[in-house]
């Protein structure tokens, strides 16, 4: 089903996966350290990501831990240690730069949560549009209080975004564990899977619902709602506007139009 | 009580009472012992908690203006307080929280008194928002309209699952919400239910309360909400003070600042821990396999 396109010896990789056209995933890849996040892994995951948005036939990213049982747990405390404050600074500089892009992705992207999401790990979910986590899933938090420090790459100002002021200042204050379910009770988390399946496999289900749409349509519809809430409503408007506009020249919205009057399905070709 | 008295029975109910913070929830120093209507003290069994106990039991600590005085001197106190790592704004009391302000005192007030005191009160919420440490509210009572308004100016908010009486009325009674809960409430619980609550003027159970999150939660039924929020503060105390500091600066700010501003600030919050102590302490004890052990610098 998965196949990998490029160097598994990579810290962070991006491929296809064949079995469902359109969803392509980006594996972390530090089994040792259930994915924690090195200077090298932020490299790899700036060159997978660069190569993400030049797949045209991409309409859904995957996120998720090359080995079972994991996802992301967090900036490398280990390295840490050994840094310079500049080469802190430096680290939290590019963790921030990268984390952005990921929100800033025109596409639809999922988080599937196997293991830990600790501290970074659970700032990439949020950089998310939607965040999966396995069933036996029990250690998601921001333990960066009890280390010193405070979330560095967008917690502070995404979480409560998520999840509302109250709920993210206990969880950010207190450092506390969620399991899958305390998370998908406050909103952290969209779906828990199954108990026979995984993270993985339900956020394939999701991408193959969504990958059957227009890749340009989901595109300016993704466009339209990422920063509505950040901007006033007649903005926010006129904004939706041009995003719907952008799509009135399509050919896929022509298409969808002559197989609604043919009564099959559209085929959609990303134009 | 005399002081021989209270320290045999202290020492009594330090052997035998169990769970431990039982013992620090009963309030010892309370109001038989203390004129003020607002006052400060630390709890003595958790370092680093302390409470801000409103003290006008008769009144079910409604807002007078000398109330407001002395929680005006609380907040200034306990901003420049370095050893407050978590504050608990709580009733003297038991059954109570704050029902308001006074309205026996309002009535007697000129215009130009009323309005000073609004001015008086909006000024010391904004002191509580912006206080840099972790605040919970414990509601074991009314919380009506300045009450209410009092605990929505703090971070995380908890009520006594027998507490039925959370509003704003003011709308029932010619006004509005004055300090702040026609803004806050509605940053909290939206636009819809803010309106819902100030437009009906009505009282919210405290589970209504929770399911609205207009409280983050509710005592279990053997215990009240001051002993929750001991429970939460405690989870709270053991992290890194300064860290808890540019924690809270950083979220409460997110909600006035776009994303790109909001992650510029932050950033700004992250880099005055970069030379701390603290942090270095914990990524040893992190090598060490060992808890940390924070002095705030």
């Amino acid at each position: 089903m998965k196949k990998a396109e490029a160097d598994p010896l990579a810290q962070a990789y991006l491929h296809k996966v064949n079995s469902h056209p359109g969803v392509y995933c980006i594996a972390l890849n530090r089994p040792k350290s259930k994915n924690a996040i090195s200077v090298q892994l932020l490299k790899d995951l700036r060159a997978a990501l660069n190569q993400a948005i030049s797949e045209k036939l991409l309409n859904v990213l995957i996120f998720y831990s090359s080995t079972p049982g994991a996802f992301c747990s967090g900036a490398d405390l280990i390295e840490r240690k050994s840094m310079t404050d500049a080469q802190v600074r430096e680290f939290l500089s590019n963790i921030r730069e990268i984390f952005n892009f990921i929100d800033d992705l025109p596409f639809p992207t999922i988080a599937a949560i196997d293991g830990p999401a600790l501290g970074g790990g659970l700032e990439l979910a949020l950089t998310c549009d939607f965040r999966i986590a396995a069933s036996d899933v029990t250690k998601m938090s921001f333990p960066e209080v009890r280390l010193g420090i405070i979330p560095g790459a967008g917690g502070t100002q995404r979480a409560p975004r998520l999840i509302g002021m109250s709920k993210a200042k206990e969880l950010i204050f207190t450092g506390r564990n969620l399991t899958a379910r305390d998370a998908q009770d406050l909103g952290l988390v969209d779906y828990v899977a199954g108990s026979s399946s995984t993270a993985f496999e339900r956020a394939l289900e999701l991408a193959k619902e969504m990958s059957s749409s227009a890749p340009l349509a989901l595109r300016a519809a993704k466009s339209a709602m990422s920063r509505s809430l950040d901007t006033p409503l007649i903005t926010a408007l006129n904004h939706e506007r041009t995003c719907y506009e952008s799509l009135l020249d399509t050919k896929d919205r022509l298409e969808a139009l002559v197989a609604f009057r043919e009564k099959r399905r559209p085929v959609f070709v990303g134009e | 009580m005399n002081s021989v008295a209270l320290k045999i029975s202290r020492a009594h109910l330090i052997r035998f009472a169990s769970p431990w913070t039982n013992f620090c929830t009963k309030r010892f120093n309370s109001s038989s012992v203390n004129s003020r209507q607002a006052f400060l003290e630390p709890l003595e069994c958790q370092a680093g908690i302390t409470c801000l106990s409103l003290n006008r039991p008769q009144s079910k600590n409604a807002i007078s203006t000398t109330l407001l005085k002395e929680l005006i001197q609380c907040l200034d106190t306990a901003q420049f307080d370095k050893s407050i790592r978590v504050l608990i704004l709580r009733s003297s009391t038991t059954g109570s929280f704050c029902a308001g302000a006074d309205l026996i005192e309002r009535r007697s007030m000129s215009q130009v008194q009323v309005a000073r005191f609004l001015s008086d009160l909006r000024v010391a919420l904004g002191k509580l928002e912006t206080l840099p440490m972790p605040t919970i509210a414990a509601i074991d009572g009314p919380a009506l309209g300045g009450g209410l308004e009092l605990g929505l100016a703090c971070d995380l908010r908890i009520a006594g699952r027998n507490v039925t009486k959370i509003g704003l009325p003011e709308t029932a009674l010619g006004i509005i919400p004055g300090a702040g809960g026609t803004q806050r409430a509605t940053r909290l619980v939206g636009p819809a239910r803010a309106k819902d609550l100030i437009f009906t003027a009505r009282m919210l159970s405290a589970t209504e309360a929770l399911e609205w999150g207009l409280v983050d939660y509710i005592s279990s039924p053997e215990s009240d909400a001051f002993e929750r929020a001991v429970q939460l503060a405690s989870q709270i105390r053991n992290n890194a003070p300064l860290a808890l500091r540019a924690a809270k600066q950083a979220i409460s700010r997110s909600e006035d600042l776009a994303l790109e501003p909001g992650l510029d600030f932050e950033r700004a919050s992250y880099e005055t821990l970069l030379s701390t102590q603290d942090r270095m302490e914990a990524l040893v004890a992190f090598k060490e396999k060992r808890r940390p052990v924070f002095k705030g610098e």
